[in-house]
């Protein structure tokens, strides 16, 4: 049964992770991928690392997952933020077509 | 006990902050900080020991507790606890439990419905983006509260925090249709309960 429900989960967590890269590639200009990058991504992890504390199953793992999980959403916000930022003020994400 | 070795405190830090400030002539503004900071000299052993607690439970967790770990462990945990002071002063907050228990359960839902959403337009043949930039004023206390704020923009439905000017956050949105203040203001209103903030008065109009 927990074999289930972690392959369930880790397999949705694939499917955001795959609508992020699409995304990534598809969207226009480099704010939207942000979109993509840090809203897809960020769900996908936190369904895989969900579904892998159904396997690992003892405190330890599921206290260290917690934590990888808390750590890249900060840091993957965080860097979304500042990649926009030098985008708006460098230019670099105005298309001139 | 406490009150009293609290009082003790409070009156030397007075005293230093008296004989810095008064052979120098400083102006009061800047007397006014350095009393200031005398103030804080108690918090900041809590701190320090309130650190160290807390980077030692990391540690443990993430050895398995073994003992021999901690010859890594010991030097790691003290130079982590030190590193506050590298770091510009940072006002402190306050965590509301049933805050934070509300905000964790809203948090999610909101970060399913944004994924959902950002997946949704990425695998639509059209995509129906209708990218603008729109400005927000930031009325949340500088430090930790106004920085889950800018954060957690990133990670609600279609919103992303692009660029802070002083007290403007300018978000980007992948839908000019959305309406952007009421998201935000709630936003606003989660993050006080979650840092034990009072609420303003006239938010509603």
């Amino acid at each position: 049964m927990q074999d289930v429900v972690a392959a369930v989960l880790i397999t949705t967590g694939t499917v955001f992770f795959i609508a992020g890269t699409v995304g990534l590639l598809r969207f226009p200009d480099i704010f939207c991928r942000l979109h993509a990058l840090t809203k897809a991504d960020g769900l996908g992890l936190a369904l895989i690392a969900l579904g892998v504390a159904f396997l690992a199953a003892t405190p330890g793992a599921v206290f260290r997952i917690v934590l990888i999980w808390f750590f890249v959403a900060a840091a993957s916000a965080t860097c979304g933020h500042l990649v926009a930022r030098y985008a708006r003020r460098s230019g670099a994400g105005v298309r001139h077509d | 006990m406490r009150a009293t070795s609290s009082k003790c405190l409070n009156a030397s830090a007075r005293v230093q902050s008296l004989t810095l400030a008064e052979p120098q002539n400083l102006p009061p503004a800047s007397a006014q900080t350095v009393s200031a900071t005398g103030h804080a000299a108690g918090q900041v052993l809590r701190h320090c020991v309130l650190s160290i607690l807390v980077l030692a439970v990391l540690w443990g967790a993430l050895t398995g507790w073994r003992a021999d770990a901690l010859i890594f462990g010991l030097p790691a945990i003290l130079l982590g606890a030190m590193v506050p002071f590298l770091l510009p002063p940072a006002s402190g907050f306050r965590l509301s439990l049933r805050g934070a228990i509300r905000f964790a359960l809203w948090f999610a839902v909101q970060s399913v419905r944004g994924a959902v959403d950002v997946a949704l337009r990425a695998f639509s043949p059209d995509m129906r983006l209708r990218p603008c930039f729109r400005t927000y004023p930031l009325n949340l206390p500088l430090g930790a509260p106004r920085i889950t704020f800018i954060n957690i923009i990133t990670l609600l439905p279609g919103t992303l925090s692009a660029e802070i000017n002083d007290d403007m956050v300018t978000v980007h949105m992948l839908d000019a249709h959305i309406e952007l203040e009421p998201e935000l203001a709630e936003l606003e209103t989660r993050i006080r309960a979650l840092f034990a903030l009072p609420q303003p008065p006239e938010h509603s109009s």
